[in-house]
């Protein structure tokens, strides 16, 4: 893989050769960038074509450089920047979002990936559109195969992911699921300090899982795998299955137990118990959870995700279409409740869900999950209003419409 | 990838053979040939054991962990294959490099007190200029291509330590050894896994009862011999020769040598390693201190690089 190019140029003057690093390669020499798709805290996100005969479209992540006053300067790049960097420089796997390659340039750095014209989160939110229509059932399978076997690339690799959530899933025109935005993700293999020292908060909290809402510190590839199960409900019920509320942190900044979230969680699973969850009683919070409040059912550790599922495919559609996710019937069921397993030992692992019979039983899943389809989805939206990857839109300028804190490709739901 | 060394950049793209590596060099300095010979310095070697001891002082004084300290070491000898030293500031190079690895091996610093360390310890050479250190990184990074992710042979002697068998003391001065061989260029010609197993098989040839690697040069010859007869026994097991006899030898190098034949480990590539660390031993003697620093001072000073 071809990576940034630079030096260090001196430039002649008799008196101080004044020393400044100056990129090899320019951006704008290399892309033409075409739109304007996303901006987030860590900077924007443009759509571009390769000036010099490469194939495709590109995204290009912008990094926005810290301001110091108006004059941007050299600040050290952040910790998460240098690893999504490094962790994209490494790895190479069609359900991973490629990177092409990285410029240093002008005190901004550029990740170019290649282009994905979808992500879930646009897909989920198509399908409540008038109104709401299941997504068919191969797709979803096709999406679970190739989003299992991308985070199962990642885990084999000690790579955790860290903000597994449908707009993180990107999805090409020919129906390849790829993994993407690793801004969060981390090695787990040699962890100097613990993996939860630093970033306090990780994963968008309706995807995230419940040890580390017990205040587990343990980071293990079993939070990636519960945000999958998140994904996989999502799919079929075109909502987030634990919607809950973020409790923000106090003015002290000690992480708040995020009970309004593991209510939405136990509504529907039922409460934890130690006997099916023997490290439960070690949990940091583990004294929260009687005080939630459990209907009876829920009281006795009873999980309804059964009935949730069966009423989930069974309900759609009640007009015209058969209500196809049927037949996804009960091993979609077996796969659900295994990666929605509360005690993350026992949940599944990326490896062993791909043997899971889901797959293996009805049709064969195709690596294109828009096989057989008769529509299109729309494509990305791409506005027209900041092409200047450049100068124009100098970082931090907050652009009307655009709260700077959306990450990429995140719209507004229902 | 990240936990494949097989499938990694640094096997794909930071490896290389000597002869390479010594083109690569000579390129660096035929495009400069007016500054090269303007500011003669010393032998890669010694520089790198300079090197090596200004990031051991950093370090120190950052409470930085050995591991950070080795990827920063391996940082600066793959930054310096592409990139003419007297063209940069050694002191920010390392201070730079130090930062960078600290990211990446988990354990970051703020860069105003990489900044105000880096100062303190080389006042005359160093910005306090947050923003010089910060450019340097654009710098590292690009050369590097973005390819930051080291594979140490630390791992592959915690994982061997139990298969093998090894004493707290014949690891511990495996490790040390390890810890040597970032001041040589090993680290850009062969896989961890070699390194880590040169490491043990001296190691266990020394034995951690002698005075330690300081002894090492005095008798480099025999250790040599010794390495050299564990490896041929293990290359005469692997051909299906006689059952072997390292006369006289612990059973650690014995066990270590059955393992050897029984893996699919490069034996020649061992070798050729111990060769290499053990004339770095050697060399180690002739290291003059003052003569490195003062011929780094001197084109640093000359050239403003300073600024």
């Amino acid at each position: 893989m071809f990576i940034a190019r630079g030096g260090y140029t001196t430039q002649s003057s008799d008196r101080s050769p004044s020393i400044g690093y100056q990129s090899k390669v320019r951006v704008v020499d290399r892309y033409k960038v075409i739109g304007f798709i996303s901006s987030g805290t860590y900077g924007r996100v443009y759509k571009a074509v390769g000036r010099n005969g490469q194939a495709g479209e590109f995204a290009i992540k912008k990094f926005k450089p810290d301001k110091e006053g108006e004059q941007i300067q050299y600040t050290g790049i952040s910790q998460s920047a240098v690893r999504e960097m490094a962790l994209c420089s490494e790895l190479s796997h069609v359900n991973v979002i490629r990177l092409v390659e990285i410029i240093l340039e002008g005190k901004c750095i550029f990740m170019v990936f290649e282009y994905a014209e979808h992500d879930l989160l646009q897909i989920i939110h198509h399908h409540t559109q008038p109104t709401r229509h299941p997504i068919p059932p191969a797709t979803v399978k096709s999406i679970m195969f190739q989003l299992l076997n991308g985070c199962q690339y990642l885990h084999s690799n000690w790579v955790l992911h860290r903000d597994l959530k449908p707009a993180n899933i990107m999805v090409t025109s020919s129906g390849e699921v790829k993994i993407g935005d690793l801004g969060l993700a981390r090695l787990f293999n040699k962890p100097l300090h613990s993996l939860f020292s630093g970033d306090k908060v990780v994963v968008t909290i309706w995807y995230r899982a419940p040890e580390l809402l017990l205040g587990s510190r343990h980071y293990t590839p079993a939070i990636d795998m519960w945000a999958v199960g998140c994904i996989f409900a999502e799919l079929l019920s075109l909502r987030p299955i634990f919607k809950g509320e973020e409790a923000k942190m106090d003015s002290k900044k000690t992480v708040p137990f995020q009970r309004n979230q593991m209510q939405k969680i136990v509504e529907i699973m039922g409460l934890p118990t130690k006997e099916k969850w023997p490290n439960l009683v070690s949990m940091p919070e583990y004294l929260q959870l009687s005080t939630l409040s459990a209907n009876q059912h829920a009281k006795t550790g009873g999980s309804s995700l059964e009935k949730w599922y069966y009423s989930t495919i069974n309900s759609h559609s009640p007009t015209s279409a058969p209500s196809s996710n049927a037949s996804l019937g009960a091993e979609g069921y077996k796969l659900l409740s295994a990666l929605l397993e509360y005690d993350p030992e026992k949940r599944l692992t990326a490896q062993t869900a791909l043997q899971h019979p889901f797959f293996s039983t009805g049709d064969k899943v195709s690596g294109n999950c828009f096989e057989g389809m008769k529509m299109e989805y729309p494509h990305r939206r791409v506005s027209q209003d900041d092409n200047d990857i450049r100068t124009s839109s100098l970082p931090g300028t907050k652009r009307s419409g655009l709260p700077d804190d959306t990450r990429p490709t995140k719209r507004m739901k229902e | 990838m990240a936990a494949n060394y097989w499938e990694s950049t640094q096997r794909k793209h930071w490896q290389f053979t000597r002869q390479q590596l010594d083109e690569l060099r000579k390129n660096l300095e035929d495009e400069d040939q007016n500054l090269v010979q303007m500011y003669p310095l010393p032998q890669v070697r010694h520089l790198s054991i300079y090197f090596n001891q200004q990031i051991g002082r950093l370090g120190k004084r950052l409470g930085v962990r050995q591991q950070a300290m080795a990827t920063a070491q391996v940082y600066i000898r793959r930054f310096y294959s592409k990139v003419e030293i007297r063209r940069t500031n050694p002191y920010l190079v390392i201070a730079t490099a130090v930062y960078l690895a600290c990211k990446m091996e988990e354990c970051p610093h703020h860069i105003r007190l990489v900044v105000s360390e880096g100062r303190a310890l080389w006042p005359d050479f160093f910005s306090s200029d947050t923003s010089k250190l910060g450019e340097c990184e654009f710098f590292l990074i690009s050369e590097m291509s973005s390819q930051m992710i080291v594979h140490q042979p630390y791992r592959t002697l915690s994982a061997l330590q139990a298969t093998l068998s090894l004493t707290q003391e014949e690891a511990a001065l495996s490790w040390s050894i390890i810890n040597d061989h970032y001041m040589t260029d090993l680290p850009l010609l062969f896989a961890p896994h070699i390194i880590a197993i040169m490491a043990i098989l001296l190691a266990l040839v020394l034995r951690p009862t002698a005075t330690g690697i300081q002894s090492a040069s005095s008798s480099a010859s025999t250790i040599a011999s010794a390495a050299q007869g564990a490896l041929s026994s293990a290359g005469q097991l692997k051909a299906g020769g006689a059952e072997s006899k390292v006369g006289g030898e612990r059973s650690e190098v014995q066990r270590l040598s059955n393992w050897l034949a029984e893996s699919n480990i490069d034996i020649e590539a061992i070798v050729d390693c111990t060769q290499e660390i053990i004339s770095f031993y050697e060399f180690q003697e002739q290291y003059n201190e003052k003569l490195t620093r003062e011929q780094i001072n001197r084109f640093v000073k000359a050239r403003g690089l300073d600024k």
